[in-house]
């Protein structure tokens, strides 16, 4: 029998020699207990046009299998927790713990003061400082967070967006320092700000200076920290929010266009920003949804880019993402359970191809969490990679009659509304609207109703409830290291050459008033240990608030 | 009777809505005025709009664990104003332990997440109805007196024990309730009987008890006329049940028992008087 071999197949064929060449895979040989071996990748019999116009092959356009050739046969993905609280030197800690214990990325959470662009001894941080990550004020809290950390051996998230240019001048700062060349630095910032007044609350600017600001990050970025993730376009808190699978999908992407929209109109060429164009999602309860979510993520945006925005490098047409699984799904009553939530969760980001993974700890729901809970939240990942020959083959559902009609179903659903949204004039103009805002809100009361008429089953908290809890052990934050935060600060800002701060300021201030770049003087500003408040400051007056 | 008026506020830089957006529709639709201040508000903020607003009560939602600085703030801020008979209550991640500190230092309540939105807002209306003194709790009469007080023991024979030796009462009868696996003693004294709880297996309700807690005591039951009826009502005022229809108790009378959490937790029994002639 003659099978119909499509000319994509020997593309795909001949990129997996390269590939191998580069990145052998982790074994030299897949095989299941039984001693069946396991194939790089399983395919129809019949690879017609439909299937390779639809599925394709890994590494291939439309990507719907995966944007990587061998996936995870060849290294595993980015095990990344979000980790961050009260002093830089307390973070630095839990860093150096987690990576010694095989965590292979960092991601830093910011305080709320240092996401909203407060010094700490703002009246407006009061009770925030420390809170929900760590606290920067400046270039010195930066150096301690990355202390015995070098920045060529890690790469780094941070989820930071209206100051993003800032955390970013500090994180070339430290690089510079350490003697790592900026070009060397691998990592991602959030810097997604269209989100953020969707869903997560942490903006500063209006719109319009605020896209000025990203698109000034992107081609900073694009000439010198080629290795650097611009953006991470996330869904994860549009989900948090209340949204459905659908609406995560189109929101996020309509929001992606935004940007892609203003990088266009700041003169970018597409093929030059495009590829270091990250995504995040959330990985949430319904196990066949999530995974079809992230396929038709890939094939959407594959197409978008290659259709809408005439890219012609496959990098801009790979949608790569970070998932995080979903933290509103936990719950305070029985939180023992919350370990097997997330290990579901994190199965479907894994079976949904996911580039890297925030696994939740079981205590979130009550504070933040503890040592022992983090670990535990790591291990469940590593046990998803090592122990259950999930990553063994590429895209392992793929072809299932009821997975790849939830794939098209989320796809066509999720572009009808895309094309809404640019019928008001895209995403910029429907924040404006408050459009996404107000139909995230529907679902979220939608879905309360559904769990109050127990349409919905929650375990531990409509059905199979305990009579009473016992009550475990949480992370307290110490607040003494407020005030140490506080005199730190005040040090510094006697220590530092404060004419040169002002300089720097005032030239800062020229570069936003005009049309210059900003990020060259933002990087000026953070070396003379001016602070993120001072910083941003000096842009509110230029740009307003929101 | 006026509509209920209600703020909902985000103090602090917190930027989590869903929760404070969920309740403030809930509210609404329970018949409430509800006004929400949006993100980012300050404890004055707070405080002056609630004062304009002329509203009954404060809702405030932080998950950022700014809890403990700012709720203690607003109360503050709103006696200073001389507003303290505007209720606050607040929600979000919020431990145990802080809740604890919060509820003493005034907030009237805190909700965790998984709470109804149907439990907040009955409990609101209540509360807020109550400091109007528009109602009073339920015209229901007392209960007519304790009828016994229940003691989970490891064994029944070395229990009673201490009462025959030092008190002289002594055992009436013992009855075995293979559905709950326990064995019940009685020691009648004037209206009030001690019970001695002995577990009958390792998994009942009482084997579960002494395993948490060890030997003590387990509950205090009120004799009433009518136990649905006083389930009923309630209820109506948010109590947490645990039964919510009567079930049959160790003597074959009508019994039901109320959630430890709002009584201090102590576990409280309601029971049909057994002696009461045919009623």
């Amino acid at each position: 029998m003659i099978k119909r071999r499509p000319p994509e197949f020997a593309a795909w064929q001949k990129q997996t020699v390269e590939e191998l060449k580069k990145q052998p895979e982790r074994k030299e040989l897949f095989s299941t207990s039984s001693a069946i071996p396991i194939e790089r990748v399983y395919l129809p019999e019949e690879m017609d046009d439909k299937y390779v116009e639809k599925l394709g092959f890994p590494g291939q356009y439309p990507y719907t299998r995966g944007v990587r050739t061998t996936m995870y046969r060849g290294r595993f993905w980015t095990m990344r927790q979000y980790a961050g609280f009260g002093s830089a030197q307390e973070t630095n800690k839990r860093f150096r713990y987690l990576l010694e214990q095989g965590q292979t990325g960092l991601s830093v959470a910011f305080d709320l003061p240092t996401q909203i662009g407060y010094d700490s001894d703002d009246p407006m941080a009061l009770g925030e400082v420390g809170k929900v990550g760590v606290a920067i004020d400046s270039l010195a809290d930066m150096e301690m967070l990355f202390e015995q950390i070098s920045l060529d051996q890690v790469s780094t998230s941070m989820t930071i967006n209206a100051p993003a240019a800032v955390l970013l001048a500090m994180y070339i700062a430290v690089a510079e320092k350490q003697g790592v060349p900026k070009e060397k630095i691998r990592g991602t910032i959030q810097n997604d700000i269209l989100k953020e007044y969707i869903a997560r609350g942490t903006y500063i600017f209006p719109p319009k200076p605020s896209m000025r600001l990203i698109t000034d990050i992107f081609a900073y970025c694009t000439e010198h920290t080629p290795q650097f993730n611009t953006i991470s376009i996330s869904g994860y808190h549009i989900r948090e929010a209340g949204a459905t699978a659908v609406q995560e999908l189109a929101f996020t992407l309509s929001n992606a266009m935004a940007y892609v929209d203003a990088a266009l109109e700041a003169r970018l060429p597409v093929d030059t920003f495009a590829p270091r164009l990250a995504f995040f999602f959330n990985g949430h309860n319904q196990f066949f949804e999530e995974i079809a979510k992230f396929r038709a993520a890939r094939r959407m945006w594959a197409k978008i880019m290659r259709e809408k925005y005439g890219a012609v490098n496959p990098k801009s047409m790979q949608l790569r993402f970070h998932t995080q699984v979903a933290g509103s799904t936990l719950t305070a009553q029985q939180p023992d359970n919350n370990i097997v939530r997330v290990a579901l969760q994190a199965l479907a980001a894994v079976l949904g191809g996911t580039q890297s993974l925030h696994t939740n700890a079981k205590d979130e729901a009550l504070a933040l969490p503890t040592e022992d809970s983090a670990r535990i939240a790591l291990r469940t990942q590593q046990i998803i990679a090592y122990e259950t020959g999930a990553a063994d083959t590429i895209d392992p559902l793929a072809g299932s009659f009821y997975l790849e009609s939830l794939t098209d179903e989320l796809e066509a659903k999720a572009q009808q509304y895309i094309s809404l949204i640019e019928r008001k004039g895209g995403a910029v103009a429907a924040v404006e609207q408050q459009y996404m805002q107000r139909e995230i809100q529907r679902a979220a009361y939608e879905a309360q109703k559904r769990l109050e008429k127990e349409e919905e089953i929650v375990v531990g908290v409509n059905r199979f409830q305990l009579e009473e809890e016992a009550e475990p052990d949480l992370l307290q934050v110490d607040d003494r290291f407020v005030e140490q935060q506080l005199e730190r600060l005040a040090l510094i800002r006697k220590q530092r050459d404060n004419q040169l701060v002002q300089q720097s300021l005032t030239e800062l201030k020229r570069a936003a008033v005009g049309s210059d770049n900003v990020m060259p003087h933002i990087i000026e500003a953070v070396k003379h240990y001016a602070t993120i408040g001072e910083i941003c400051n000096v842009l509110r007056e230029v740009f307003g608030e929101y | 009777m006026d509509k209920i008026r209600v703020l909902m506020a985000k103090p602090g830089l917190d930027g989590h809505d869903r929760g404070v957006l969920v309740i403030s529709q809930a509210l609404r639709d329970a018949g409430m005025e509800v006004i929400y201040t949006g993100l980012r508000q300050s404890p004055k903020q707070i405080v002056t709009a609630a004062i304009q607003e002329d509203v009954d009560a404060v809702g405030l939602s932080s998950l950022s664990g700014a809890h403990n600085v700012l709720f203690p703030e607003v109360l503050k801020l709103l006696r200073e104003a001389g507003a303290e008979d505007i209720l606050v209550f607040g929600g979000g991640v919020i431990p145990a332990e802080d809740i604890k500190l919060l509820e003493k230092q005034g907030i009237k309540k805190i909700f965790t997440p998984g709470t109804s939105t149907k439990t907040v807002a009955t409990y609101i209306e209540r509360a807020v109805l109550e400091a109007r003194g528009e109602v009073k709790i339920t015209a229901a009469a007392k209960p007519q007196g304790i009828d016994h007080i229940g003691i989970a023991v490891n064994s029944i024979d070395s229990a009673a024990v201490f009462y025959r030796n030092h008190f002289q009462l002594e055992v009436e009868t013992v009855v075995e309730l293979p559905s709950q696996q326990v064995k019940v003693a009685f020691l009648p004294l004037g209206n009030v009987t001690i019970e001695l709880l002995e577990p009958l297996t390792g998994d009942g309700v009482i084997a579960k008890f002494l395993e948490k807690n060890g030997e003590g005591l387990h509950h205090i039951a009120f004799a009433v006329d009518d136990v649905q009826q006083r389930l009923d009502q309630l209820k109506r005022e948010g109590v947490q049940l645990i039964d919510e229809v009567p079930k049959k108790g160790a003597r074959g009378n009508n019994i039901a028992f109320l959630h430890p959490k709002q009584a201090s937790r102590v576990l409280v029994e309601l029971c049909e008087s057994h002696d009461t002639e045919g009623g």
